[in-house]
C-alpha cells in the first residue's frame, strides 16, 4: 500500500473518497494519538530545527543533533570531575552532582523554553488543529525533559560511579539518583512553565513578551549564581567533604533537596536527608501540579497573544523617534557616516529593543556573563574591603558583551530577509558589520559599563578607582570587531537554530580566558605602579590590532548563499 | 453550516472585528472580502478557533465555538494566508503529522495523501526526501492546501489560497472547490483576486473596518450597486476611489 519514491498513483475521484471517509471506511492501523504525534514532532523540530533552506532531508539541517550530540560528550567529559569525590560520603557527592546539574538544565531550558513554548509561526499550523492547549504544553514538556534528561544523564554518568563507591553508597545509588535527576528535570521545566504561566496571570497577555525576557534572564542568573554558590558549600573535614557548617540555608536550596533524597534511600539515611526528600518530591508536585494543570488555560492564551501580535504603537513611534534623533546629532552622527552603517544601526537597535525572538536570545545569553564580575567585586570587597581585580576584571569581562551580543544578534527568525543586503549596491557586508557593531555597543555594552562603574564606585567609594576599568574600555573595539572577522556579524542574516552552537561556548571560553589574563596584568600594574605604561602599550597594541581587523573586514566579500 | 452571532474581537483600543453576523448554508462558497485590515483574516481566525472572540459567537456544523471548541476544529479545514509549515520536515512528515492530529489512520492518510500528490502534479520524491523549507512559494501552498482538505471536513476556510499557485494549478484547485461545493462543502473564500471571487463564489460579503458593507449574490450586488464588475463594487465601498487618477500621478514622480 506504501508507494515507493517516484511512484504515483492515479487519482481517484476525490468526492469517492470524501464519502468513503464521511462513512468511516478508513480501516487498518489506529492512528497515533495527537499527543503522541505532538512529541514527536517537537523533538523533530528541535533535533532538525524549525527551518531549513534548499536542503534535502539528508545533508540538513542536522546539525542541531549532531552539536547537541557533541554538547553530550562535553557534559560527559565534565562529569568525570564527579569521581574526585570516590569515598566521600553520598550527601556531598550529590550536592555537587544535584547543583551542577540544576545550573545546565536551568540554563538550557532558560535558553530553549521561549522558543519551544512559544513559537510565531507555529499558531497558524497547529492552532486550528483539534488540539487542546494542554495537550500542546504536554508534548513541548515532554520533549524539553527528554533532552534535559540526555543532558542530565550524560554529565551525571561519573557521579553514577562515584555514587557506587561513595563512604555511605552502594549498587543502589545509580537507580535512586537516576530517580531523583528525572524529579529534578521536571521541577526546573515545571519552574520555568510555571514563571510563565504566573507572569500571563497576573501582567496579562499583552505584557507576554517582555515578561519572557525578563523571566529567562532571572532563570540564567538564578542557573549561574547558584553554580557559584554550590562549592563554596563543600569543605574538606579529616578528610571527608562535609557540608560547611555555615550552609544551613542550604535546605533552602532545589538541588539539596534532590541530593537528600539520594542520601535518604541509598546513603546515610540521616533524618534531615529524609525531610529534604519529602520537601523536594512535595515541592516538584505542587510546581508540576500548577505549571501543567491548574495554570494550563493560561498557556492556550499566551499562544493566542503571539497570533494576536500588537506591539504598542505609540511607545513604538516614541523610541523610534528618540534613535532617529540621537543619530543625527553628534557624537553618534559621526560615527554613523555611512547611510548603510546607519540604516544597519538602526535595523540592530530596533531588534534588540522589539523583536521578542532576538531579545529572548540575546537578553538571557548576556546576563549571566554580568554576574561572574559582580560576584568577583562583592567577594573581594567583602574580604578585603578593597577589590582591585574585581573592577578591573569587570572591565575587561566587559569584552564579553559585544562578542556575545554581536554572535546572537546574527540569528532571526526573519533571517531570509537579509537576502536584501546581497540585492543592495554593496561590495560586502563591513557596512552592515560596522553598524551592528556600535549598536550593540550603544544599547548593551555602554549600560553595562554603567551599571559596573556604579557597582565598583559604590564598594570603592572613590571615583579615582575607577580607572581600573580603563583597560576593559580601551579593549572593547578590538573584543567588538571579533565577531565580524570574515564578514560574519551580518545582522539578523542567520537562521535561528544554529545559534544552539556548541562552538560558540568555546570562543566564549577563550575570550573569558584573555579577559582574566588582562584582568590579572592591569591588577598586578596597578599594585606595582606602572599602570599607566600598561596602558599605553594597550593603547599601542589595540591599535595595531583594530588597523588590522578592519582592513580585513573591509576586505571580506559577500560569501556564496549556500 | 455556519452561523456567526454578532463576533466582536478588540486589540487593546483598535476594534478589529465589529459586531459580524451571518450565516452559510450547507454547499455553498462564499467569498469574504475587505481590504487589508478590514479584518477577515482575523475573522477566520475566530472562526477557526486560534482566536477567541471579545463578545458573541458562532455555531460551525452545530458546535458552538467557544463551548466545543476542538469539535468546531475537527470539522473545519483552514488555508492561512501566512501559508506556515515546519520547514524542517518532508512534505510526506507534515501531513503524515497532520493526519495524526485528525486521528486519520497511517495508511488511510497515505492513500488520501497520494491522490493529492497526482492532484496537485506532485512528486513523491520531493514529497518524501526534500524538506519544506526547499519547496517552491506554489509547491508549499499546496501542501498546505493538502493539510486542511487531508481530513475530509465538511467547512473550510481559505484564506488567499492561490497565493503562489501557477496558473494550471489555480485552475485545477478553482474547479476543485466548486466541485467540493456541490458534494456538499461549505466554503468560506478571502482573497483580493476578485474576478476570482466572482466566477467562482455563489455569495460574497464585503467588510470594511470591522463593519459589513454588503452581503448577497455577486450578480445581485452589482446590479443593486449599479457597478460592472465586482472590482468597481469593491473600491466604491472601501473607499478606493480615483485610483487610476492617483496612480497616474505618482508614477509621474519616476520621470528622471
Amino acid at each position: 500500500m506504501i508507494p515507493t519514491p517516484g511512484q504515483s498513483s492515479p487519482a481517484a475521484p476525490l468526492n469517492e473518497e470524501a464519502k468513503q471517509h464521511a462513512a468511516g471506511a478508513m480501516l487498518g492501523r489506529a492512528a497515533a494519538s495527537p499527543e503522541r504525534t505532538l512529541r514527536r514532532l517537537f523533538l523533530t523540530l528541535f533535533l532538525r530545527g524549525r527551518s531549513a533552506r534548499g536542503l534535502r532531508k539528508e545533508s540538513a539541517p542536522n546539525s542541531v543533533g549532531s552539536k547537541l550530540a557533541l554538547t553530550l560528550v562535553f557534559y560527559a567529559l565534565f562529569g568525570l570531575f564527579a569521581l574526585v569525590f570516590h569515598g566521600q560520603p553520598v550527601f556531598a557527592l550529590s550536592v555537587y552532582l544535584h547543583g551542577m546539574t540544576f545550573v545546565f538544565l536551568g540554563l538550557f531550558i532558560a535558553a530553549s523554553a521561549g522558543e519551544v513554548l512559544f513559537n510565531k509561526e507555529e499558531a497558524d499550523i497547529l492552532l486550528h488543529r483539534p488540539v487542546t492547549a494542554r495537550a500542546l504544553l504536554r508534548a513541548k514538556i515532554g520533549v524539553l525533559v527528554e533532552i534535559s534528561l540526555w543532558l542530565a544523564g550524560a554529565f551525571n554518568l561519573g557521579g553514577f560511579i562515584a555514587g557506587v563507591g561513595a563512604s555511605d553508597g552502594g549498587g543502589s545509588f545509580p537507580v535512586v539518583h537516576a530517580i531523583s535527576t528525572s524529579l529534578e528535570a521536571l521541577f526546573c521545566t515545571g519552574c520555568v512553565v510555571l514563571s510563565y504561566q504566573v507572569c500571563l496571570r497576573w501582567f496579562g497577555r499583552e505584557r507576554l513578551e517582555g515578561l519572557m525576557t525578563a523571566t529567562q534572564v532571572l532563570v540564567a542568573i538564578g542557573a549561574v549564581l547558584s553554580s557559584q554558590l554550590v562549592p563554596r558549600l563543600i569543605v574538606g573535614v579529616g578528610g571527608q567533604m562535609r557540608l560547611a557548617a555555615s550552609s544551613w540555608w542550604i535546605g533552602l536550596l532545589p538541588p539539596a533537596w534532590f541530593a537528600g533524597l539520594d542520601d535518604a534511600l541509598a546513603g546515610a539515611g540521616a533524618g534531615s536527608s529524609w525531610g529534604l526528600a519529602a520537601w523536594g518530591v512535595a515541592a516538584t508536585v505542587v510546581v508540576l501540579w500548577l505549571a501543567f494543570g491548574t495554570l494550563a488555560r493560561d498557556y492556550g492564551s499566551g499562544l493566542q497573544t503571539l497570533n494576536e501580535s500588537s506591539t504598542p504603537r505609540r511607545k513604538g513611534r516614541a523610541r523610534r523617534r528618540w534613535i532617529e534623533v540621537a543619530i543625527a546629532m553628534p557624537p553618534l552622527r559621526w560615527w554613523l557616516r555611512d547611510s548603510v552603517s546607519r540604516a544597519a544601526f538602526l535595523l540592530t537597535a530596533a531588534y534588540l529593543m522589539r523583536d521578542r525572538d532576538t531579545k529572548l536570545r540575546v537578553y538571557p545569553g548576556v546576563a549571566p556573563m554580568l554576574v561572574f564580575p559582580i560576584i568577583f567585586m562583592v567577594q573581594d570587597h567583602a574580604k578585603h574591603g578593597k577589590g582591585d581585580f574585581g573592577v578591573a576584571f569587570a572591565g575587561v569581562f566587559l569584552g564579553l558583551v559585544p562578542v556575545l551580543g554581536l554572535t546572537l544578534v546574527q540569528y532571526s527568525q526573519q533571517w531570509q530577509a537579509a537576502d536584501l543586503f546581497r540585492a543592495a549596491p554593496i561590495a560586502g557586508p563591513a557596512p552592515l558589520c560596522h553598524g551592528a557593531r556600535r549598536a550593540v555597543l550603544c544599547f548593551l555594552t555602554a549600560p553595562v559599563l554603567l551599571v559596573f562603574g556604579l557597582l565598583a564606585w559604590v564598594m570603592r567609594g572613590q571615583v579615582s578607582e575607577l580607572v581600573l576599568l580603563i583597560p576593559g574600555v580601551i579593549a572593547l573595539p578590538v573584543y567588538s570587531l571579533f565577531p565580524n572577522l570574515g564578514g560574519k556579524g551580518v545582522p539578523l542574516s542567520l537562521p535561528t537554530e544554529e545559534a544552539k552552537s556548541a562552538g560558540r561556548g568555546l570562543t566564549m571560553m577563550g575570550v573569558m580566558v584573555a579577559s582574566g589574563l588582562l584582568a590579572g596584568a592591569a591588577t598586578w600594574a596597578w599594585s606595582a605602579g606602572w599602570f599607566w605604561w600598561l596602558i599605553m602599550f594597550e593603547l599601542a597594541a589595540v591599535a595595531a590590532l583594530y588597523g588590522g581587523m578592519r582592513a580585513s573586514i573591509s576586505a571580506a566579500r559577500w560569501p556564496p548563499m549556500e | 453550516m455556519i452561523v456567526v452571532q454578532h463576533l466582536t474581537k478588540r486589540f487593546g483600543a483598535q476594534t478589529a472585528v465589529d459586531d459580524l453576523s451571518f450565516e452559510v448554508p450547507v454547499g455553498q462558497i462564499l467569498g469574504f472580502l475587505g481590504p487589508n485590515g478590514a479584518g477577515k483574516s482575523t475573522t477566520l481566525k475566530m472562526l477557526t478557533g486560534m482566536l477567541e472572540p471579545n463578545s458573541g459567537t458562532a455555531t460551525i456544523c452545530g458546535f458552538d465555538l467557544l463551548r466545543e471548541p476542538i469539535e468546531v476544529k475537527r470539522h473545519v479545514g483552514f488555508v492561512p494566508e501566512s501559508g506556515a509549515v515546519f520547514e524542517s520536515l518532508t512534505g510526506l512528515e507534515y501531513l503524515e503529522m497532520v493526519a495524526a492530529l485528525y486521528a486519520i489512520p497511517p495508511e488511510a492518510a497515505r492513500a488520501r495523501i497520494r491522490q493529492f500528490i497526482a492532484f496537485f502534479d506532485l512528486s513523491f520524491e520531493t514529497l518524501t526526501d526534500k524538506l519544506l523549507g526547499a519547496y517552491s512559494k506554489g509547491m508549499r501552498r499546496k501542501v498546505v492546501i493538502t493539510a486542511a482538505l487531508l481530513h475530509n471536513p465538511p467547512v473550510v476556510f481559505f484564506d488567499e489560497p492561490l497565493d503562489g499557485l501557477d496558473a494550471n494549478a489555480a485552475v485545477g484547485f478553482k474547479a476543485l472547490i466548486q466541485t467540493l461545493a456541490r458534494e456538499g462543502k461549505t466554503i468560506v473564500y478571502s482573497s483580493h483576486i476578485l474576478d476570482v471571487v466572482e466566477r467562482v463564489c455563489d455569495r460574497v460579503i464585503i467588510i470594511d473596518k470591522g463593519r459589513m458593507q454588503v452581503d448577497g449574490r455577486p450578480a445581485e450586488l452589482l446590479a443593486a450597486h449599479g457597478a460592472d464588475t465586482l472590482e468597481r463594487l469593491f473600491t466604491r465601498l472601501t473607499g478606493g476611489t480615483e485610483l487610476e487618477r492617483r496612480a497616474a500621478d505618482f508614477a509621474k514622480t519616476f520621470r528622471p
